[in-house]
Formats: C-alpha cells, structure tokens, sequence
C-alpha cells in the first residue's frame, strides 16, 4: 500500500521475538476495548466508567468472578472440544447440538438410573451418559467424513437444527419422561437429588468447574506426550505422511470426532449437575457451544489457554448483563459488540504476530515505456 | 570476464549492471554483473539459493532491483512488469508452466497478445503459431488441447509464445528437468535455430549436465554473488562444482566394492492394473544384499507405483513382492518395514517427513512407540546425527520444513537407514537428490554408498539418469510399466538406455 511518499508494507517475520506471544493479545484486547468503548460512548455514557463497571461485575469482585467461573465452566469443555478436533482439521461445528444431546442424556440417566445410587457413583455415571450422547450425536458425521470425505463441517451444523428441535419437542412437544409432570407448565423434570452437585457456599461457581480445568491440562499432557496425540499431531499436519507411517486415517478421524463430540456432550451434563438439574431450554439461547469454537480460536487451539478464553468470554457476558441492572442501564448488546471486537482484533492480532510492518520512504520512479 | 565492458566495442544484448535484491533476511543478489552477448547460448549456473532465478526475474522484469541496473542493447531499461519485459523482447520460461490446460495451443500463445482482432479466427490463429513453431523446428499441433500434452510440448508451447510475442532474449529456468534425453535433444536443436537468428538465449540451472555443454559462456553464482564467468572449454565440470560450492567436489562413480550376497528383495511378474489400465507390467527384478539396483525412466512411467507397491502402500493385482523370502503383497506398511524395509518416498516434504514437525518428531515416526513417546532418546539421537551428517538447522527442535532440501533429505535418509530399532535391510529410494544442490547431492550419494557397503539391499527409482548412472551396480529403465532395458552399471550404453527412456528401443 503507497500513502503519499511512504509505502507501508507487510514482511514475513523471520523469527517471532518471545515478549510478542504476550504483547499481541494484550494490546489486541486493548483496541477491542477501545472500539467497544466508542460505541459505549454512542449509546450516551461514560466509556471509561461502563467498562470499569463491567470488568468490575465480570472480574474484579467476589460475585462477579464466582459467577463468571460458573458460567465458564461448560465453556471450558465446549472450548476444548472445539479445539480438539480443529487441531486435527477436523471442523466440528456441532458442539452445540451435541451439548444438547449431553444435557438430555445426563437427564436420562438422573431420573432412570440415578434412583438408590450414592452421589459419588451417580453424579460421574450422569456425566459419563451425557459424554456418551454428545459422541453419538457426532458418529454419523465422523462416519460420512471418514469413509465417505464428506464435509464434517455442514453434517455436524446440520445436527445442532435437530437436536435444538429435539429438546424442544421433549419439553414443549410431548409429555415424555423428560417433562415435569407435577405442572401443567412445559418445564423438564429435575434429575434425582444424589445425581447433583451443590454450588460453593453461596456462589454460582459448581465443583465441575474442576473437572473442566482438569480435563483441560489432562489433555494438554496426553496430546503433548501420548502416541495417541503424536499420531493426530502427524496427521493434522500431513496426511500423506501419516499413511506412509501406517497410520489408519479412519481410525484416527473417528476417535477424533467422537472424542470432540463426547467433551461437548458433558458441558451439557455440567449444565444438568450443576444449576440446570434438568433438560432445560434456557440452555438454547446461550449459544455455548458456538462460543465454544471462539474461545478455541481465541486460544488457538492450546488446551490450557482455552481455559483462560473461556474465563474472559464469560466474563464478558456475565458483566455485560449486569451493566442492565443499574439506574442508568447500559443495553446488553454492548457484552455481544465487545465479544465481537475482542474476536476480531484478536485473530487480526495475528497478522501482526507473523509478521511486521515496515514503512518506508518511496522515490516517484518515472516508468520508462 | 572483465574482458567485454559496458562503453566497448561489444554490444551486449541484454547485461546487469552491480544488481542488488534484497528480501527479508536474505541478500539474493549482492553487486551482481552479467552480459549477454546477441546469438550467445549463455547458461547462469548456480546452487539453489545462489541468486540465479533472482537475477533472471530481475531481467525479464518480474523483480525490480533495490540498486543496480539493466541494459538492453547498452541502453538502461527500467522493467516494471514482465509483459513490459516482452516488450523489450526478453521472455522468461518458468520451470512451472504458466499455461491454461483448457485451450487449445493455439489460444495459449496468442493469450495476452494485445493487437488480436476482436473476432478470433481460430484458422488464423493457427497457421500463424504453425508458422513459428516451424520456423525453430518446433513440432507442435496448434489444436492440440494443452491439457494433454507432455512436459516437453508443454515446454515448446512456452518457447513458442514468446518468439510469437517476438522475445529476442529468452530465459529458461531449468529447462531439462522435466525432459527425456531425446526430448533434451530437440529442445537443444530449438535453441540453435535461434541462435542462428541472432537470438540470445539464457539456461538457468543448478546442474552441471547437458546445458553447460552446449553454452558458449557459464556465469557461476553463489551466495548472491557472481564467482566466475567462463567461456566454452576453459573449465571442466570439476572446476565449475568448485566455483558453484566453493570447494571440490566428487561426483565420479560409486559402485559396489564388495561381492553381492543373497537376495533381500525379489519381485517376479508384478503387475498392476487399474481401470483396465496396466501401470506396472510384468516386472520381475532381484536386489541382493550390498548392491544397488537402478531404475531409470521419464517420470510418470510407473516409478510411483513400483515403489508403493514394493512399500506396501498399494497391492499388485498380479505377481509377487518378497522381502527376504516372505511374501508382502499389500500387507500394509508396517507390516512391510516389519519384514525389514525401509522406504524414501521422492516427496520427501510431505509424505516421508511431516513438514510442520520436529527433527525429533519425525525421528520417531517409523518407530514403535507404546503409549508414551520417548522423545528423550529421540532428541539425543537428533542431536547425533545433525553432528554426524553435518545437518545445518537452529537445533533438533526445528521444523523440517525450515531446513534446505538437501538437509532434510538428510533427516529422511538417516532415519531410514540408521536409527535405532530400524533393522530393516532393504532400502527403496526414490528420486533422493530431486532439486538437491551440488554439495547435498554429493552427500546424498555418499550415505547411500554407506549404506549399500553396509550390506543393505538398495533399489533406486530415479528420473535423474546420471544419478542411476553414478550409483547403481544393475540399471533397468521403466517405459510404460514394463522393464524395457537392462544393463550392467559398469558397462552400460547410455546411448541405448536413453533410447529406451523415450521408448525407441
């Protein structure tokens, strides 16, 4: 690009210096809140004093930060479920359908199975029937991209339209198991009480908040050391070379999928332990599992950052909705444009990272004919 | 060469003058001089990254120099674009063809032309083009659908597009790497054609094969700068592998010192057939242990599907693949290297190293590895063998894909014949040396000595005939699928063997 006598220019960088890994995002974040705060300003208040207020109310208080946890908890799994299968180019979509499915089979397995089961062997068999679904809800994606190359990306989005209907058509649409059958209001019906786990003290915040920050360095541990993660790591990379070292590329795709499918289904189960206790449609306005794949991108697809994106983005929304209540409300879509700067600036951030900006000084050269 | 100076007697038709390229990083040509005489067949020789297709973009007018000049006919040129290049009447010929496989050859050559008619008459069209092509004693159809042709065609509709643009100086990169030897021929007797028309014409090459021969003048590069420029007969290849690497280099034959043993690898009546097509044909062939056998041939003969097939990869639909005695029709690649085999896949980026890896990473590849990945003696092993084949890299935790071709062939090589837990004793290669420089070729070739002294049984399927000629005990030459020739490597008739290449045999 030529601006009067300079020419601004991108280069390759050669190396990346190590101070950059932590000043991009920094500042990226920086210029999000900058440009989230233009538009706070046109909504008619204080930028400065809203995003305080809302990094006050998503962060820096007790409620804030236990709420913020709470909510970043099935965040987490989504987020690494996400990242589990893009890392392989494997473009899961459907987490979100399949964190339907995973709440609905928790559900299932609260009100059937959990009946005279002590809580220490209820609360992880939910868990594990939620994963299970979430699993089954990919298999016929991960099948079709397997033996057929099929387009994981469309089968998989596909499947979120079906599942949304599914819970819908559990709690609306017929009076099924999931339904409570002590009101004539459509509302899911509570799992039993051993199956759930309490929040702490008073906060929001569940103990599966740990299962996921775990599950997060577990998986960072065994994808950097297994076999199993040096396979997918060969494969991700160049699939012509993981068939020389005969590696069976069915084998791994579907695992892979399944596996995304399966972290995806127990942020549904999280949701049902913890505050839900139930099929519960308030689920399907949240969007989890789409804000999943941002935070995995966010993250780039590094487990243990995922945890960390996960915190911010909830952070954002739990303060964001909080900024309605005070006496001058602040509208709820400045949260959804301050993700969407974050977002951008973000992996636009990128570019700088990989490369530099070098502007230089241009002579008018007279072209010879 | 300070013989022929700007400002002389001697017009040069084209020259640089102190030519400087910067990109990030690299200084791909530093002060760089070349004259180019009118009628001259002048070859710029140089290692990859020596600066040599920086300087040819530069004058064709694809790169603009950070500093310097270019003359053409004595006068300076400021070229802003290539077309503006053809307009001065220089013309450069890509290694990668710029053509499009839909149109008719015809159409190609005529394709940016900026005087055509606004309605085409393909009959016109075509007799114009026939009239060139036949003018240089270039046969080509106007009609025939690029699509399908051959290199070489391919190639000839290139040349033929510039002189119908009326190119005077022509610049062809590496123009003999896709070519048979007969193929090569032609295009030489091409160039004479033109050079009898007092047109200038520039081989930019990184070998010191037939091109040189044929040039009245070599420029040698190295490290973006011009070490030597030498007329016909003043030096021989010896001397010209020294101005390339900066020190001697041995390229004379290696064959085996010791008596063959018993036979490692047998394939007898293989064959493949795909939709009714036969790739491989009836091949039968024996490798024994400390010999190698060579497999000449024009690429795309079947080459791709022998090696796959002796690897596994892929099951010959008739005949039968022994490693040491054990049948290993399609048993699949493990199992393969299981039987003893080790396998270097001509894309070595890409199907025999993951790129975006560690030299470690890809160490362990063909190990077995358990649960866990014991990186630690994989790292130390790295570590020994970047210091035992002088690997040029940061460090063993670099990607292999940062690494020069010649240093990851290394990487490869090493893996498939030295590391740990690989016992295997047969070794198929394929094309190892394929755009490798001078230096990195020489080691190739000394490692695959090594391991051939070393008692492994070695088949060599390469395009590069003086590779096979150099290395291999036994040639056969690949035409169609079929073994069409056979040869002793220490008595062999090129001649007859590059007839066989082209299928005349």
């Amino acid at each position: 690009m030529i601006i009067g006598n300079y020419r601004i220019e991108l280069e390759p960088r050669l190396s990346t210096p190590k101070w950059l890994y932590a000043a991009v995002p920094a500042l990226s974040l920086l210029f999000a809140f900058v440009v989230g705060g233009v538009f706070i300003g046109l909504t008619g208040h204080s930028p400065i004093g809203t995003l305080s207020l809302l990094i006050e109310r998503g962060y820096a208080s007790t409620k804030g930060i236990t709420n913020t946890l709470g909510s970043a908890t099935p965040l987490i799994c989504t987020g690494l479920a996400a990242a589990f299968a893009f890392r392989m180019n494997l473009f899961n979509i459907g987490e979100e359908g399949q964190m339907y499915l995973g709440m609905i089979g928790s559900a299932w397995a609260g009100i059937v199975l959990a009946g005279h089961l002590p809580g220490f062997v209820a609360v992880p068999m939910v868990l594990l029937f939620g994963a299970l679904c979430g699993a089954l809800w990919v298999l016929l994606p991960a099948v079709l991209r397997a033996k057929l190359g099929t387009s994981e990306i469309v089968s998989s989005l596909l499947l979120n339209y079906v599942a949304l209907n599914l819970v819908n058509y559990f709690i609306f649409g017929s009076r099924g198991i999931f339904r409570d059958p002590t009101t004539s209001f459509p509302q899911g019906r509570l799992i039993e009480e051993s199956a759930r786990l309490g929040s702490f003290g008073t906060t929001r915040t569940y103990p599966t908040v740990l299962i996921a920050v775990a599950l997060a360095i577990g998986l960072y541990w065994f994808m950097k050391r297994s076999n199993y993660g040096y396979e997918t790591s060969v494969f991700a990379d160049s699939p012509n070379t993981a068939r020389y070292a005969g590696m069976s590329s069915t084998k791994l795709t579907l695992s892979v999928l399944l596996f995304s499918g399966a972290l995806a289904g127990l942020a549904g189960s999280m949701y049902v332990v913890g505050p839900a206790g139930k099929v519960d449609p308030g689920l399907l306005q949240i969007g989890l599992g789409y804000a999943g794949i941002v935070v995995a991108a966010l993250a780039r697809y590094n487990f243990v950052a995922v945890i960390l994106t996960a915190i911010l983005f909830a952070g954002l929304r739990e303060g964001g909705a909080s900024l309605q209540i005070s006496s001058n409300p602040v509208p709820i879509s400045i949260a959804v444009v301050l993700q969407g700067s974050v977002l951008l600036f973000a992996l636009g951030g990128e570019v700088f990272r990989r490369n530099r900006l070098r502007i230089r000084r241009v002579q008018q050269v007279s072209v010879a004919s | 060469m300070g013989s022929h100076r700007s400002g002389g007697a001697t017009l040069f038709a084209l020259s640089a003058r102190q030519v400087t390229k910067r990109f990030p990083g690299v200084l791909a040509n530093d002060r760089v001089d070349f004259d180019l005489l009118p009628g001259e067949v002048h070859t710029l020789l140089g290692e990859n990254g020596a600066g040599k297709s920086t300087l040819a973009s530069v004058l064709c007018g694809l790169y603009k120099p950070d500093e310097g000049a270019v003359l053409r006919n004595g006068t300076q040129v400021r070229l802003t674009s290539p077309r503006h290049g053809l307009q001065n009447g220089i013309a450069m010929v890509h290694q990668h063809f710029r053509l499009v496989d839909r149109f008719t050859v015809a159409e190609n050559v005529v394709l940016g032309h900026r005087k055509l008619p606004f309605r085409l008459r393909a009959n016109d069209l075509e007799d114009q083009v026939g009239q060139v092509a036949e003018r240089f004693g270039l046969p080509l159809d106007p009609r025939a659908v690029v699509g399908e042709l051959s290199a070489g065609q391919r190639q000839r509709v290139e040349i033929v597009k510039a002189l119908y643009h009326g190119a005077e100086i022509l610049l062809l990169d590496e123009p003999t790497a896709l070519l048979a030897p007969p193929e090569v021929e032609k295009l030489f007797e091409t160039v004479r054609a033109m050079t009898q028309a007092g047109k200038s014409v520039v081989f930019v090459s990184h070998k010191l094969g037939e091109v040189v021969d044929i040039s009245d003048r070599v420029t040698v590069m190295r490290d973006g700068r011009v070490t030597g420029s030498v007329a016909r007969g003043e030096a021989d290849t010896r001397k010209l592998a020294e101005l390339m690497v900066g020190r001697d280099i041995d390229l004379s034959p290696r064959r085996s010192r010791g008596e063959a043993k018993g036979t490692l690898l047998s394939l007898s009546n293989v064959g493949l057939t795909k939709d009714g097509v036969d790739h491989i044909a009836q091949v039968s062939f024996d490798v024994r242990a400390g010999e190698i056998v060579g497999v000449a041939g024009v690429s795309g003969n079947g080459q791709r599907e022998l090696a796959e097939i002796v690897a596994g990869l892929i099951a010959p639909t008739s005949g039968e693949v022994s490693i040491n005695g054990e049948r290993v029709n399609g048993v699949g690649t493990r199992n393969v290297r299981k039987a003893g085999l080790a396998y270097v896949p001509e894309d070595r980026l890409g199907t025999g190293l993951a790129p975006s890896l560690s030299i470690v990473d890809n160490l362990v590849l063909t190990r077995d590895r358990g649960f866990l990945v014991d990186r630690k003696s994989a790292h130390a092993e790295a570590e020994a063998f970047i210091a035992q084949l002088e690997i040029k890299t940061p460090n063993a935790l670099t990607a292999t894909r940062k690494l020069s071709g010649g240093n990851s062939q290394k990487v490869l090589l090493a893996r498939e014949i030295f590391a740990a837990g690989n016992n295997s004793r047969v070794l198929v290669v394929c094309s190892p040396t394929r755009g490798l420089d001078v230096g990195a070729v020489e080691a190739v070739h000394k490692l695959l000595d090594e391991a051939r002294s070393a008692g492994k049984a070695i088949l060599l399927i390469s395009e590069d005939l003086d590779e096979v000629l150099t290395l291999a005990d036994k040639i056969l030459v690949l035409y169609r699928g079929s073994v069409v020739h056979e040869a002793m490597g220490d008595q062999v008739d090129v001649e007859a063997v590059g007839l066989a290449m082209a299928g005349l045999s």
